[in-house]
């Protein structure tokens, strides 16, 4: 089957002329199940494109804040977890902000997120994912993050370590360091908080 | 009059600048800023990628610590108040299980908005030695501060006013441009350069359009990413500094040094002799 995640010009008739998708109840169950879990109001989406409009990425979207809420609508979750739409996304606010019907469209793509993290699809924007979840383990070993130590753990990843050699980022990213090490930018030792145990106990959650 | 200060863990390092100048700042200022005992991360944007819940509980503890304290709060990163007041207002509603004895009722102030008031502003324009005479300045406040309404509480939030006033105040020319609360790519640079790279890049250009000589800010992610991506060949070079850098440098006047200024990666020092503000 084709994949609904291509980027296409005009989206309406492609998707009509590929295999028929069959939505049935699964689609207001999801819809159902992601409002109540935002508190967005997701169905009074009338496609306007107001968000999209205003958002400053969405040029590097594959599908753009518009159709994610089209998408929930639709109940297309896996769709939705696999595009680069919910890692590009800044969480800027502009959408929100902006949206006519008052639809928390920046919510609706972080919970997509939230839900990409617990599902089993993988990330469209690896380093992007590896990085959100390295910065909460270094939140959870002391309880403030260290940008120094923050980027020493990213870039031990092997994954991300693998992909900056390839395209020689890293190299771009030690000499900027040094350059801040220089301007004392960067803070060599850790605080370590004292309630770290109910810390670890919320980043569990 | 005393107030929490919660620095937030980018003053730690990265912006370590922004917190020594905040510390000569209200020095001179009425205000004592106690810092909130044990702070923690607000948990930042990675907090709220991962789970909604951890959002919320994570500044919790510096609401509970402030709210032991008996002061309202005052955060200089943009983060880190947008982060704190959405904790407040969930708290508020009294969904969550919060580990710490917390109630809502501390306010969290962002720092441009606490010393735009109009008594602060009067306070400010006493306090200045030097004015910033013939400083052409365009403001740039981030996304995080403004947005959304509903959560900040900004109501001119497509055209904001704190850091211009204070700029004003200073007795520099504030000049008006389309891109004060324009995304900078916050963290995005991390894993995806080119994004980060056109966002940032667009904004030096429209602040150079804009007849500035140099932009003031609030927020150090902001900051970093606007002054790292002047090392780019053919860019403008347009200093970036927080405004309470440009706060300091009026009231000390004379005994402000060049040296407060070694933190930046465009070096500032050509304009600031230029305009006969350092020596």
């Amino acid at each position: 089957m084709k994949p609904a995640i291509e980027k296409t010009d005009l989206d309406v008739p492609n998707q009509l002329s590929g295999p028929r998708r069959i939505i049935g109840d699964r689609g207001d169950h999801f819809l159902r199940k992601v409002e109540g879990e935002t508190g967005a109001n997701i169905s009074a989406c009338y496609q306007c494109e107001r968000c999209t409009n205003a958002c400053p990425v969405s040029a590097y979207m594959d599908v753009n804040p518009h159709q994610v809420i089209r998408y929930v609508q639709l109940g297309w979750r896996e769709e939705l977890l696999r595009t680069t739409t919910i890692w590009v996304c800044l969480s800027c606010e502009m959408c929100t902000t902006y949206c006519p019907n008052d639809v928390d469209v920046a919510k609706t793509i972080n919970h997509m997120r939230n839900m990409a993290f617990r599902s089993t699809v993988a990330p469209a924007e690896k380093i992007l994912a590896v990085f959100h979840e390295t910065f909460v383990n270094e939140l959870q070993r002391f309880g403030r993050v260290n940008e120094f130590w923050l980027m020493g753990s990213l870039n031990r990843h092997p994954d991300v370590l693998k992909e900056k050699i390839k395209t020689g980022a890293l190299k771009e990213e030690l000499v900027l360091g040094f350059e801040m090490f220089r301007k004392g930018k960067l803070k060599l030792l850790p605080h370590r908080c004292n309630e770290m145990k109910k810390i670890r106990e919320i980043c569990r959650k | 009059m005393n107030l929490a200060f919660y620095p937030g863990c980018s003053l730690e390092g990265l912006a370590n600048d922004y917190e020594r100048s905040i510390t000569a700042v209200f020095d001179k200022l009425d205000v004592k800023l106690v810092e909130i005992d044990d702070w923690t991360c607000c948990g930042a944007t990675a907090a709220h990628s991962l789970s909604e819940t951890m959002a919320v509980l994570l500044p919790a503890k510096n609401l509970a610590a402030a709210e032991k304290m008996g002061l309202d709060i005052v955060s200089p990163c943009a983060n880190c108040f947008n982060r704190l007041t959405y904790s407040r207002k969930m708290i508020l509603k009294n969904i969550y299980d919060v580990p710490w004895k917390v109630t809502g009722k501390t306010k969290v102030y962002d720092m441009t908005r606490f010393l735009a008031q109009p008594d602060m502003i009067d306070q400010i324009k006493q306090k200045v030695l030097m004015p910033l005479e013939g400083l052409h300045l365009v403001s740039y406040y981030g996304c995080q501060m403004v947005r959304p309404p509903k959560i900040t509480g900004f109501t001119d939030y497509e055209n904001p006013q704190t850091l211009d006033k204070i700029a004003v105040a200073l007795g520099a020319i504030s000049l008006d441009w389309s891109y004060k609360a324009t995304c900078c790519g916050a963290s995005i640079g991390i894993g995806r350069r080119d994004i980060q790279f056109n966002l940032s890049t667009r904004l030096i250009k429209k602040a150079h359009q804009a007849g500035a000589e140099a932009i003031i800010v609030s927020c150090p992610l902001c900051q970093s990413n606007l002054d790292m991506v002047q090392n780019e060949k053919g860019m403008p070079k347009i200093p970036v500094f927080y405004f309470t850098e440009m706060m300091r440098l009026a009231f000390e006047g004379e005994k402000c040094s060049i040296q407060n200024f070694r933190m930046h990666l465009t070096d500032p020092g050509r304009l600031l002799r230029k305009k006969g503000l350092v020596k």
